[in-house]
């Protein structure tokens, strides 16, 4: 649909150029002859006034022409910048959060905001003007052959050398912008990275030499704009170099012409007068070019981006996902994040339904990695997971993820209200509900003292709210969910021991009769829970209820006694 | 927290932009110079070369003798002059506008710089991000497509109205009138317009930035909760062409680039007619009427790039504006203007200490009395809120206390400059920022200088020998932004090893035993105890438990000051 509009529009702005040019040269005529009849005919002011009116009347009707295909340039270009921007988003969004975490997200806001943005001045003005850079020096040579061939002649001969020398040294200044485009986003992330840790700078009185380091980047970016501005700049001076002297050339001949008694004055002014119109399409066109190489390269990095294959599942079939509690089985999974990088190595793991298991293990023995494969963001290079009767591979992933409710490390705070932060959990959910949920995650003392309550906007990375504070959020997000299997990445980190005791009382309650899985350092509620997995190097080492594996001695009851201990 | 300034006017706004840049004022006089001779040249071909083809035409028909060497020369002349001006012109605007942008973004960080955190926090990264790039790219203009073409028009103009008055000074008069209507009655007019829809176009930037920041950030959350879709259509929908914010712009631009050709059309009818009835009272030589229609079609050239410029002129106030209110937010706290020499001992104390951080807020510190001899090591716990980052954040100077005293070897330590107290003084913070470059420059980050030996025993402390020896380029690897590609526990330890590594007097740790388990946790503390013997160590957590084999007291903390009175914990004293 996009596409479709966009070449609607485009079609009005050029044809639009088009009009102008058959009005510019009925103008220039009226204006020839009105000169002629002044100056060698000497017919007074009064004899002239017709001509003139129309004159002005086709001016007026050039403005309007101009205007309108304007508008329909702009509209084009904010639909191919929306449209491809949409694209984009959810190229990304279908990467993965796995992906993105690997990448600087200063780049990607960078290239999504202001690499899109450079498409627009592409299609809404370079496009329409390189039609009307086609469309004008043919109308306008059609119609100077037959006034005078000499001065035409001029203008056919110089005007193809003029796209010539420009796509000559067209290379030259795509490749200065390529690298332009890759300063700037390098630049870009640079920024960002020091913008996010201008506290730590400031702290180790690191703040000079960073800026030292920035400045140095800027600089560099600045060389490689005025490189490709140079390149821009030269094409524009051939451009100029044969406008101007065909402006030049035509008047000299022309009036040698009329001294030769070869040509009317009425004729040879009316060339004169198209010779500076006949180069403005072009120039214009060379004004834009650096709109051109900014778009080329923009898309060519874009395009990149689009390339980037999305993880791809080994089973193209899409069965439902059950809607009870499920038993989950780990048979021998493996998953690298990257190769060398294990999270999870011949992982067996083992979930009744409506059961509780608490992992527990080392950070980086793959406890979350479990979870990820679990939500569908990382997908097992080796072995299989079971849900109830059925492999994850096979089921419909947005309709599995509907079934569970996650409470991850760091829940993200997203820039709006409060009350908007949990709505995204459940979106028809009444204030009741979210009052009862805000309650039992502890989070209704919180609320009470905000500013603004339910409707205090948290800002982009949850200002004003403390790690606990944002936990329990996520904790609420949790409860409204009401999904049959719970995912908790340590649900009580950030939180004082009492507040800890308080959450894991209420999602032991809460958690009841669910499936639940749950990444645990503090242990507090371990004798609690169905069953209990150790976890190292990415396999479960020991597994087993609390009393029984804390009797059996080994690597869990080493931990249960530091934990006591300490 | 910017401050709210009283909005400045657009023309005071670029006039400080220039004052800015005031080193670089010779490049642009000598740009605005080049631009004038180029434009008046091209405006001069055109006049001359309608006089010649008139004269040559009347000479045709006459028979008389013509000099036609001089117009000839002087349409040569003038060609050569426009094509090299505008290439030398362009070359040196261009050079001039980006060296001092480059110059005016430093400046700018460097006011950014000691705003955080106090201050920086609530416009966020991403929106820090936008006025420190996008704002300062779009000051651009105020040089090359405001300042030039007016400096150009103004001193073009009268050139042209002058010689107009020679030949016919009612067409001269027609010509002031037309210019002062297109290029100053409806810039001024078209700024006005598109004051309200150019602060627009910039807030919607930065609402797309934000989205966009957001929806990437919460990827994970968003594809779970299946809103991920909604996300991408709600930032589409704030580009597509039915945003308001962007088009109006764009319609009074195009208004603007379409009436100076219109008058200069209109001018050239009148000079047509003007001329003809000159003509006939004998008034004009007729090769003049061709020299004067076409020197009305030309001149407005000069007149041109105004009204869009002057629309454009808005966009780039807007930026200035929010580019000068960040940078004039006052900082959260001052130096003295005669700081103490640096301090030389370290015992701390924190006397009847009162902090908030609003006028009307709720005290965050209130009454806090401690007291850090050097040496001594202290764990302060409490629940989320009770004050404990706040009492950091006081003694590292990011806020300003409003009673009491924090006295550092023996001295208040706001008669130090900032830097000297925080000189002294190394924090693990709880959520540390991870650079974008590798192991090694991120712990150097403390110290430059450090060496390889330092290094190691800074990671062995923090736990992190295993986990260094696991990457695949060791101390080398890049860490991603955010430190993503390392796990939040590692992140921390990551700032442990930073904070010891710069071997200061004064140690913080911020949550240290966060996401650790209980085996590492224990060996990190024993690790700490004895890294850091004989130095002050402060230890922030939420809970009390298990920081006894590091400290020699613990206290807690509720609602902005300790509760429990110190308590010396036996036999766990420095060694």
């Amino acid at each position: 649909m996009h596409a479709r509009d966009v070449r609607r529009w485009l079609g009005w702005s050029i044809a639009s150029g088009v009009a102008q040019t058959a009005l510019l040269c009925l103008q220039a005529a009226l204006l020839a002859w009105g000169l002629h009849a002044a100056i060698f005919e000497q017919q007074p002011a009064a004899a002239l006034v017709p001509a003139v009116s129309a004159y002005l009347l086709l001016a007026l009707l050039r403005a309007g022409l101009v205007v309108a295909g304007r508008q329909f340039g702009f509209r084009a270009g904010r639909e191919v910048v929306a449209a491809v921007r949409g694209e984009l988003t959810g190229h990304l969004q279908a990467l993965g959060p796995l992906w993105l975490a690997g990448r600087a997200r200063g780049e990607l806001v960078t290239r999504l905001i202001d690499g899109v943005e450079a498409l627009e001045p592409y299609f809404a003005r370079y496009l329409p003007r390189l039609a009307a850079a086609v469309a004008l020096p043919l109308v306008v040579l059609a119609v100077a052959f037959p006034a005078d061939w000499v001065g035409a002649l001029v203008l056919l001969l110089t005007a193809p050398l003029v796209p010539l020398f420009m796509v000559l040294l067209g290379d030259r200044a795509a490749r200065a912008s390529e690298r332009r485009w890759e300063v700037l986003t390098r630049l870009g992330e640079q920024f960002f990275d020091a913008l996010q840790g201008l506290a730590t700078l400031r702290l180790f009185g690191a703040g000079a030499r960073e800026r030292a380091r920035l400045a140095a980047g800027s600089e560099r970016y600045r060389r490689e704009t005025m490189a490709v501005l140079r390149v821009a700049f030269l094409s524009s001076l051939v451009l100029e170099f044969f406008a101007t002297l065909s402006i030049a050339v035509v008047a000299v001949l022309v009036g040698f012409r009329l001294l030769w008694g070869d040509v009317a004055f009425s004729r040879g002014m009316f060339v004169l007068l198209l010779a500076p119109e006949f180069y403005i399409p072009l120039r214009a066109l060379g004004a834009l070019r650096h709109a051109r190489m900014d778009a080329l390269a923009v898309a060519g990095d874009l395009d990149k981006l689009l390339a980037q294959p999305l993880p791809q599942r080994r089973q193209t079939a899409r069965r439902a996902p059950p809607d009870t509690p499920p038993a989950l089985a780990f048979e021998d999974v493996s998953f690298a994040y990257e190769p060398g990088r294990h999270g999870l190595d011949r992982c067996t793991l083992e979930l009744p339904a409506g059961a509780t298991l608490m992992v527990v293990g080392a950070t980086g023995a793959g406890k979350s990695s479990l979870l990820q494969v679990l939500l569908g963001f990382a997908l097992p290079q080796q072995g299989r997971v079971r849900i109830d009767d059925r492999d994850l591979d096979t089921l419909d992933l947005d309709a599995w993820r509907r079934q569970i409710a996650w409470l991850p490390q760091r829940p993200h705070l997203f820039a709006g209200s409060v009350r908007d932060n949990l709505l995204l959990a459940r979106p028809q959910t009444d204030a009741k509900a979210l009052q009862h949920a805000a309650a039992a995650a502890g989070l209704d003392a919180v609320i009470e003292v905000l500013p603004a309550g339910w409707d205090t906007r948290i800002g982009e990375d949850g200002y004003g709210l403390s790690g606990g504070q944002a936990q329990r959020i996520g904790l609420a997000r949790l409860l409204l969910r009401d999904a049959p299997l719970w995912l908790l990445d340590e649900p009580t980190r950030h939180l004082d021991p009492a507040g800890a005791e308080a959450i894991e009382r209420t999602l032991l309650r809460c958690g009841a009769g669910r499936s639940v899985v749950w990444i645990a350092h503090r242990l507090g509620a371990a004798p609690h829970a169905d069953a209990i997995a150790l976890m190292q190097r990415g396999r479960v080492i020991e597994h087993g209820r609390h009393a029984a594996l804390v009797a059996q001695g080994g690597a869990y009851a080493h931990l249960w006694q530091a934990q006591g201990a300490a | 927290m910017a401050v709210q300034v009283p909005a400045p006017a657009t023309p005071a706004l670029l006039w400080r932009l220039l004052a800015v840049m005031r080193t670089h004022w010779g490049w642009m006089a000598l740009g605005i110079a080049l631009s004038l001779v180029s434009t008046l040249a091209g405006i001069g071909l055109l006049a001359v070369a309608g006089w010649f083809i008139a004269s040559m035409g009347l000479a045709g028909i006459s028979g008389a003798a013509i000099n036609y060497f001089t117009p000839s020369a002087l349409i040569r002349a003038f060609a050569l002059l426009r094509i090299g001006g505008r290439y030398l012109d362009r070359l040196i605007n261009h050079e001039a506008t980006l060296r001092a942008l480059s110059q005016l973004r430093m400046w700018l960080f460097g006011r950014i710089l000691p705003l955080a955190p106090a201050r920086t926090g609530f416009l966020g990264d991403a929106e820090l991000f936008s006025r420190l790039r996008a704002d300062i790219d779009r000051l651009e203009h105020a040089f090359l497509a405001v300042l030039v073409p007016v400096a150009v028009a103004a001193l073009a103009m009268p050139v042209i109205v002058l010689v107009q008055a020679m030949y016919a000074p009612l067409l001269a008069g027609l010509t002031l009138v037309a210019a002062l209507l297109v290029a100053v009655v409806l810039p001024l007019w078209l700024l006005r317009r598109s004051r309200g829809p150019g602060a627009a176009i910039v807030a919607l930037e930065s609402e797309q930035r934000a989205l966009a920041s957001d929806s990437l950030r919460g990827a994970a959350e968003l594809a779970l909760y299946g809103a991920g879709r909604e996300r991408a259509q709600r930032l589409e929908a704030l580009t597509g062409e039915a945003t308001p914010a962007p088009a109006t712009p764009d319609r009074l631009q195009s208004l603007g680039a379409v009436a100076v050709p219109l008058a200069a059309q209109g001018l050239a009818a009148a000079s047509l007619l003007l001329a003809t009835g000159a003509l006939q009272r004998g008034a004009l030589a007729a090769p003049d009427v061709a020299m004067l229609v076409l020197l009305a079609l030309a001149a407005f050239e000069v007149l041109a790039p105004l009204p869009e410029a002057f629309a454009q002129g808005a966009v780039t106030g807007e930026a200035a504006r929010r580019v000068f209110a960040l940078a004039d937010t006052p900082p959260a706290v001052h130096d003295p203007a005669h700081p103490a020499p640096p301090p030389t001992r370290f015992d701390l104390h924190w006397r009847d200490v009162r902090l908030r951080y609003a006028d009307a807020g709720p005290w965050a510190l209130d009454g806090l009395d401690l007291d850090l001899p050097y040496g001594s090591r202290v764990a302060i716990s409490g629940p989320s809120g009770a004050g404990k980052s706040s009492l950091v954040h006081a003694l590292l100077r990011f806020h300003p206390i409003q009673r009491g005293a924090i006295a550092l070897g023996g001295r208040a330590i706001d008669e130090y400059a900032a830097a000297d107290v925080r000189a002294a003084i190394a924090v693990a913070e709880q959520q540390p920022h991870i650079f974008n470059a590798s192991l090694r420059e991120n712990l150097c980050i403390a110290r430059p200088a450090a060496d390889a030996a330092a290094i190691d025993a800074a990671l062995a402390c923090a736990q992190l020998q295993s986990f260094v020896a696991a990457l695949p380029d060791g101390l080398d690897t890049w860490l991603g932004e955010g430190g993503v590609r390392i796990s939040g526990g590692e992140a921390r330890r990551v700032a442990i090893a930073r904070a010891l590594l710069a071997e200061r007097p004064i140690l913080i740790l911020d949550e240290p035993l966060e996401g650790l388990d209980a085996v590492t946790a224990r060996a990190l503390l024993a690790a700490l105890a004895h890294a850091t013997r004989g130095r002050s160590v402060l230890v922030i957590s939420h809970r009390a438990e298990g920081l006894a084999s590091l400290v020699d007291r613990q206290v807690s903390m509720q609602a902005g000051r300790l509760i429990a009175a110190p308590s010396p914990v036996p036999d766990a004293g420095p060694a």
